[in-house]
């Protein structure tokens, strides 16, 4: 028992460890932050994007594509889908009662980020 | 005799089967989704091993109650600190695995968000509440099961009361989240155990410290061998006078400024007294600070006594079918209890009892032992000698007491050879119900 607890705590700090190290190893892709290089978007294009089968939303100032994201999400899919196709800061924000989302699933958008958004 | 086991075993099966309880409603809340791909299944997972990790420490304070008498059903204190203890350990295992579960989950949205999801802006109070509660917990349990090697006593319990605060930030870590389970459900079932583990630890601070401990004083020393002494002790008030029963123990905190150590600590110790004796009788062996200091302690000291606790024997007098004993050292000290006791009552028993010890210089109490097997009808006593014989040999077992598979076994000495009488009498055929083992060295 003493051995198991043992192990098992070296075995946790082994793992973080290794999430460190391999994060501070991979080269962050210089485009990805290069918001400038993105095409940009009006609300108009993003509203034809408003169905499960195509997904977008705009959500502070970012257009993003979450189809793919949909069923992964904790929540069933017609929570999201009511935001596609449109400015969705407040679902974003607020998960519909009150609550933001945690900085962790903010930091998950950013491989489903398609353009910026323009008036 | 069988039924003590069987209720024993029926109480720690409840308090499983309760850790499971969250688990369930955890379920209930749970779809395909959750199992749609191998993010998901992690991520689910993650959340599991939250919420079962969370229960099983909650269970764990709730079972730190010690309140006298709950403890009868798991078989006694010891037995119920060492639910307790595999409580800890499985919760420590479950917690350590929720967050990586969870880090891992995140990976197929990129492989940098591992990193952020164990260590987002700290603006994020549920995720760092949580993380303090986890450090806290490893730095609590780490000396439990010796990391860095065997603490004193009293140096453990000040470092395992950090599980006070831990429950605090894990608890502010779940309902910051409450996504555990269907909405409302999560809040009233986490309030619930939570209830259980504060209650238990409000318990313990106020109850057991004030109203559950009794005033004696210390009325006479014997020398029983040059390191171990047998106080004698008087109720300040007879009418607060314990009700215990022969093999049971107490926690005693010796109150007196000029002890070299242990004043005002609480030590849980045997009594060697009979039930039908006015005063307690406890003795105790130089084991560590507090218990070399009490050597010297002097007759008028004051103590308080908690309990009393422990079900080492399931009835106090009579024997109801044949019983071999086998003490080692100090571990005489119960079955001490239990002769002076049967004694007291004029009662026959059918009693082997085996003393292990050294050497003749170490066997504690042999004359009085020897006076007591033979006062009582049908009892008989063997000693066993280290130095002359080696460890206790099977053969030793079953050619001083032919009969062994027939009688209830007790067991209560250093751990070594508790463990090699038990490896012996399993070889032999006993079933484990019919064992009954005591452990004093409680870590």
């Amino acid at each position: 028992m003493k051995k198991l607890m043992f192990a098992s705590f070296i075995a946790f700090w082994a793992a973080v460890g290794t999430l460190l190290a391999m994060q501070a190893l991979t080269p962050t892709p210089a485009a990805a932050d290069d918001t400038e290089a993105l095409p940009e978007f009006t609300l108009a294009d993003i509203a034809e994007h408003d169905t499960l089968e195509s997904c977008w939303m705009a959500i502070e100032g970012k257009v993003y594509d979450f189809t793919d994201y949909i069923p992964e999400h904790p929540t069933p899919p017609f929570v999201m889908e009511q935001w596609c196709g449109r400015e969705a800061t407040e679902g974003m924000r607020t998960k519909g009662y009150g609550r933001d989302h945690t900085p962790a699933a903010w930091a998950m958008m950013e491989p489903y980020l398609i353009g910026t958004l323009v008036d | 005799m069988r039924r003590p086991m069987i209720s024993a075993r029926l109480a720690r099966g409840l308090v499983w089967a309760l850790a499971l309880v969250p688990v369930v409603f955890f379920s209930i809340g749970l779809g395909a989704k959750d199992f749609s791909s191998a993010s998901s299944i992690l991520n689910t997972l993650g959340r599991l091993t939250g919420v079962l990790g969370l229960a099983l420490l909650l269970l764990a304070a709730a079972l730190s109650a010690r309140v006298p008498g709950f403890d009868q059903p798991f078989g006694g204190l010891t037995k119920l600190w060492h639910t307790h203890h595999l409580f800890g350990a499985a919760a420590l295992l479950m917690l350590l695995a929720h967050p990586l579960l969870l880090a891992l989950a995140s990976a197929t949205h990129g492989h940098q968000l591992p990193v952020k999801v164990l260590f987002p802006p700290l603006s994020d109070t549920a995720t760092w509440s949580g993380w303090a509660a986890l450090l806290l917990m490893m730095v609590f349990l780490a000396p439990s099961f010796s990391f860095f090697g065997s603490p004193m006593y009293e140096r453990w319990k000040r470092i395992h009361a950090l599980a006070g605060p831990a429950i605090i930030l894990a608890l502010v870590h779940t309902f910051l989240f409450s996504r555990t389970m269907p909405v409302n459900l999560d809040t009233a079932i986490w309030t619930l155990f939570a209830l259980l583990g504060v209650g238990a630890v409000a318990w313990r601070l106020i109850f057991s410290r004030r109203a559950g401990r009794v005033t004696h004083t210390i009325v006479d020393v014997q020398a029983v061998a040059n390191n171990v002494v047998e106080l004698t002790l008087q109720p300040a008030r007879p009418e607060r006078r314990l009700n215990y029963q022969a093999g049971n123990f107490v926690y005693m905190t010796p109150l007196d400024k000029s002890l070299a150590a242990g004043h005002g600590e609480e030590h849980p110790y045997t009594l060697s007294s009979s039930p039908t004796e006015p005063n307690l009788r406890i003795a105790i062996k130089d084991l560590g600070d507090a218990s070399r200091a009490i050597q010297s302690v002097t007759p008028g000291t004051t103590v308080k006594i908690e309990g009393p606790y422990g079900r080492f024997f399931p009835t106090s007098g009579e024997t109801s079918s044949p019983e071999l004993w086998v003490a080692g050292g100090i571990g005489i000290t119960p079955f001490l209890a239990r002769l002076r006791h049967l004694r007291a009552l004029k009662q026959a028993a059918d009693i082997h009892l085996i003393y292990a010890v050294q050497d003749e210089a170490r066997a504690l109490y042999a004359d009085e032992l020897r006076e007591l097997a033979n006062a009582i009808p049908d009892t008989r006593l063997t000693f066993h000698y280290f130095y002359k014989e080696g460890p206790i040999s099977a053969d030793f077992l079953t050619t001083t007491c032919p009969d062994l598979d027939q009688r209830e076994v007790f067991i209560c000495g250093p751990l070594p050879l508790n463990k090699l009488v038990q490896e012996h009498l399993r070889r032999i055929g006993l079933p484990y119900s019919r064992i009954h083992t005591e452990e004093f060295e409680l870590l």
